[in-house]
């Protein structure tokens, strides 16, 4: 294959930045041609997937488009129309497919989101409050100077912070960002597990077409991509969702239920995600956390389902289980493979110690972005059948326990054995501990087809 | 047997349809509207041929071009499709069919030549037989229970997944109490009607509150 | 008219096939037949209710009243009965995904038949061998096949459990009661609506 020509690609889909703040501004674009002058300024900002061999930056820059962006931009009319379905839809009409109602319905989201007025995401990621502040006030002003942009919202985000430290933990007490698939050609650590199982045991990367446009996929061909193949190349589809958690129902629940559950709160934490709270898989280390295992690459995303079909260590719907089922399905990993996405994404809002009163109605939650080469048959799947329904893994409609958007309660079951010290416990009455605030689908173009935008030379034939 | 796999039976009929170019509207036509507005929920006929696991009824106006280098070709008549997946034996099915459903039969078969009504069930019967085709190789995921014990089964499973729940946390004598009323409600819940999908509706009727997150 | 009756999808397809591949058709289901692994990998995949493939030879379409015309056609034609769970595009995903060479060995004889792999062509394919549904009537709706299979394994230990636990005392129905909840702990989904199909 072809190898990554990493100078083309924007860092934000090559890699996780790690820095632990982030703004994300929302632009309104304006007229075509101040758009363009604007685009055209900011090209020597974007971040791209060039290595930092001279030292990390203070700050990272980003730029993503909605459909409504694209066409803001005056983009031809074959390539706007060439777009998937879906993206052409924008995530606030897929709401049925996404279960986005009731309580996660648009008249609960942020005004931007829920009148549909965002064209363009700027991500901006920095190692601390100055240098963002700093990056966030160049972009304000070139948006300004140009006339090409304003900015109608943002949304600021933040590793958590505890006893001084930055940490990885999201509001619920979970320590997050494993499990990022692996792909061809990437440049960064491979951790087992990352990637497809292949049928003698051991994993591979995935094709570089499950994220990236213009390379084959795991399907054996190249993706469904927009015209004209400067446009869509080195580019990925990218979904942004403003989840707002309920910690204070969660942090009741869990109390209650681990009254109940015989093997404690801790356990019952660690069942509901498939991880304990440090990160340890509940596949390798039924028992306890062990933080040798959580802090060690090479084996904490490294396991499979495959002698665990009862769900006695790790539970069926378990958050992690439902979200890449890895082989639990049979035939290796080949129904999975064309399921993946990679996590992006930030909590935002403060953080409350387990041992202080927190309400529900504070404003917390995470930031999330998933980037995908497709949003309907990656992100839009795995929301629709493994998280809002649970055919596939014979749960019938039960959803998944976090994310789940249930009308009147509903059941998680956790599998357990005759040992006597792990039995079977049914979880009910759940209540929804996270709501949707908002946020849309985004095109992330190359650096070429930003240069092409910026210039107005996007040509589909 | 092809036709057959464990109990159940897959039956295939293609019925000619009437071509008739004086009919104000078309027979074919005239079918599609009929078959598009008959019930397909426990007021379905084919809820009253209670033995039907699935079934389907369609106008299948021609064969399709696949494009060159295929040959264009065309059906002479159109053929009205029945597919459908019961227990027990055709002959059975069809004389069910012939009593429990005559105007059914007749508003649907009417439309097809050759039909003879259902007054005559030999006739109805030897006429659906000239119009079978033979099932080349059938699948049945599920081929050694009934209509009725799937039903039952599925009621089941609701009130012991909504017994689950409520008894969490519930031990000893109670437990052994609740659990003696479970069966005693499951005994006399009357058996779920095909085509409802509220197979849960009439046990939670009779045992009371409970039951979550099993309806839409 | 629909495809779609609650979480189960009724898809038909017709294609044709030069008469003399319909023999190598018959021998492939001959085998098929006989040889375990294709129905266990469906069995596997679990959802599909019911398949059925039907040959239907030139001359072979029903010819019922003595003026009915006979049928003038060069090629046999395969149908495609199907009952399945999920959307249109995940139950074809599946195929090509993990049982392209069961789907190849059926549908290589039909013309222009391009391979389940890749799935692009492929689902092309049958968007345009596939005819609509204009009635479909399911006795259980709300049941995924998967649903179907749980609901038989629980009735079934249920019924073992009654009879196991009939004369106990309390402590040990309540350890019986432990058992037979490892024994149906996977099978106590509920049933419902399906998602939209997409």
């Amino acid at each position: 294959m072809s190898k990554l020509n990493e100078t083309d690609i924007q860092g934000f889909v090559l890699r996780g930045y790690n820095f632990p703040l982030a703004r994300y501004l929302f632009l309104e674009l304006l007229e075509p041609e101040a758009t363009q002058a604007f685009l055209d300024a900011l090209l020597p900002s974007i971040t791209t997937g060039q290595h930092w061999d001279q030292g990390k930056p203070d700050a990272t820059i980003n730029i993503a488009f909605t459909h409504k962006g694209l066409t803001q931009l005056r983009l031809p009319e074959p390539s706007l129309l060439s777009f998937p379905v879906e993206f052409l839809q924008g995530m606030k009409a897929r709401g049925g497919v996404l279960s986005d109602t009731d309580r996660n319905g648009p008249e609960h989201w942020d005004e931007i989101w829920r009148d549909e007025r965002v064209h363009a995401w700027l991500g901006v990621n920095a190692q601390c409050e100055e240098a963002l502040d700093k990056c966030c006030d160049e972009m304000r002003q070139l948006a300004q100077r140009t006339g090409g942009a304003k900015i109608i919202g943002w949304q600021d985000a933040n590793a958590l912070k505890i006893d001084g430290q930055w940490s990885s933990k999201e509001h619920f007490g979970y320590s997050d960002g494993f499990g990022n698939p692996d792909y061809i050609g990437f440049r960064r650590t491979h951790q087992p597990g990352q990637g497809k199982l292949l049928p003698d045991g051991t994993w591979a990367p995935l094709a570089t077409g499950e994220l990236l446009l213009g390379y084959a996929d795991e399907a054996g061909e190249l993706p469904v991509a927009p015209i004209p193949h400067l446009l869509a190349n080195n580019g990925t589809f990218m979904v942004y969702r403003k989840m707002h958690q309920n910690v204070n129902t969660f942090r009741q629940y869990l109390e209650a239920k681990g009254r109940q559950y015989p093997g404690g709160k801790e356990k019952l934490a660690a069942k509901f995600v498939g991880r304990w709270r440090d990160g340890t898989p509940v596949e390798l280390s039924p028992d306890r956390p062990d933080p040798a295992i959580a802090n060690d690459k090479e084996s904490n995303v490294n396991f499979t389902f495959g002698e665990d079909q009862t769900g006695a260590r790790c539970p069926i719907g378990a958050h992690i289980r439902r979200t890449n089922p890895r082989d639990a399905f049979g035939f290796e990993t080949r129904l999975i493979n064309r399921r993946r996405i990679t996590r992006r994404g930030l909590p935002y809002g403060p953080y409350a110690p387990e041992d202080q009163p927190v309400r529900d109605d504070e404003e917390r939650g995470i930031a999330f972005m998933a980037l995908s080469a497709s949003l309907a048959r990656q992100f839009e799947f795995v929301q629709q059948q493994w998280i809002e329904y649970g055919n596939d893994s014979k749960l019938g409609n039960e959803k998944d326990l976090l994310l789940g958007n249930r009308q009147n309660g509903g059941r998680f079951m956790i599998q357990g054995d005759e040992s006597g010290t792990n039995p079977p416990f049914m979880c009910g009455g759940i209540p929804n501990f996270v709501e949707l605030r908002g946020g849309d689908y985004f095109f992330i173009p190359s650096m070429t087809a930003l240069k092409m935008m910026s210039t107005g030379t996007v040509d589909p034939r | 047997m092809p036709n057959q796999s464990g109990s159940v039976y897959g039956l295939t009929l293609l019925s000619p349809i009437i071509g008739d170019p004086h009919a104000p509207v078309s027979h074919d036509l005239q079918l599609r509207l009929i078959l598009g507005s008959m019930p397909r929920d426990h007021e379905s006929p084919f809820a009253k041929v209670d033995s039907t696991h699935m079934c389907r009824l369609t106008v299948m106006n021609d064969v399709i071009y696949v494009g060159m280098p295929a040959c264009e070709e065309h059906l002479q008549l159109q053929y009205l499709v029945f597919e459908s997946n019961f227990d027990g034996d055709l002959e059975t099915y069809l004389r069910r069919m012939a009593q429990q459903i005559p105007e059914t039969v007749d508003a649907v078969w009417s439309h097809c030549l050759g039909y003879p009504g259902v007054i005559n069930p030999d006739a109805f019967v030897a006429y659906m037989k000239k119009c079978q085709v033979t099932t080349t190789f059938y699948f049945a995921d599920v081929n050694d229970k009934t209509v009725g014990q799937t039903l039952t089964a599925l009621q089941t499973q609701s009130a012991v997944g909504a017994f689950v729940e409520r008894n969490a946390g519930v031990h000893g004598a109670p437990l052994q109490q609740a659990f003696l009323k479970l069966m005693s409600d499951l005994r006399e819940a009357p058996a779920p009607q095909p085509g409802s999908g509220r197979e849960d509706a009439n046990l939670c009727a009779v045992a009371g509150a409970g039951a979550s997150s099993i309806h839409e | 008219m629909t495809n779609i009756t609650g979480k189960t999808y009724a898809m038909n397809a017709i294609t044709p096939m030069k008469p003399w591949k319909t023999w190598l058709l018959r021998t492939v289901f001959f085998i098929l037949g006989h040889v375990a692994s294709l129905r266990n990998d469906l069995v596997n995949l679990s959802f599909i209710h019911f398949a059925r493939w039907v040959i239907i030879p030139r001359q072979g379409f029903p010819h019922v009243t003595e003026d009915q015309p006979y049928e003038q056609l060069k090629y046999d034609y395969l149908l495609f009965f199907s009952n399945f769970n999920g959307t249109w595009n995940q139950y074809i995903d599946a195929f090509s995904s993990v049982l392209s060479n069961g789907l190849n060995q059926i549908w290589r004889w039909s013309e222009k038949f391009p391979g389940s792999v890749p799935v692009t062509p492929f689902k092309q394919y049958i968007a345009r061998v596939q005819f609509e549904t204009d009635f479909y009537y399911t006795a259980y709706p709300h049941a995924a096949t998967n649903d179907v299979k749980a609901a038989h394994r629980v009735t079934d230990a249920l019924h073992d459990f009654e009879r196991q636990s009939a004369a106990m005392n309390p402590e040990q129905f309540e350890k019986a009661y432990q058992s037979f909840l490892v024994k149906v702990q996977r099978d106590l989904g509920s049933t419902g609506m399906a998602p939209v199909g997409t």
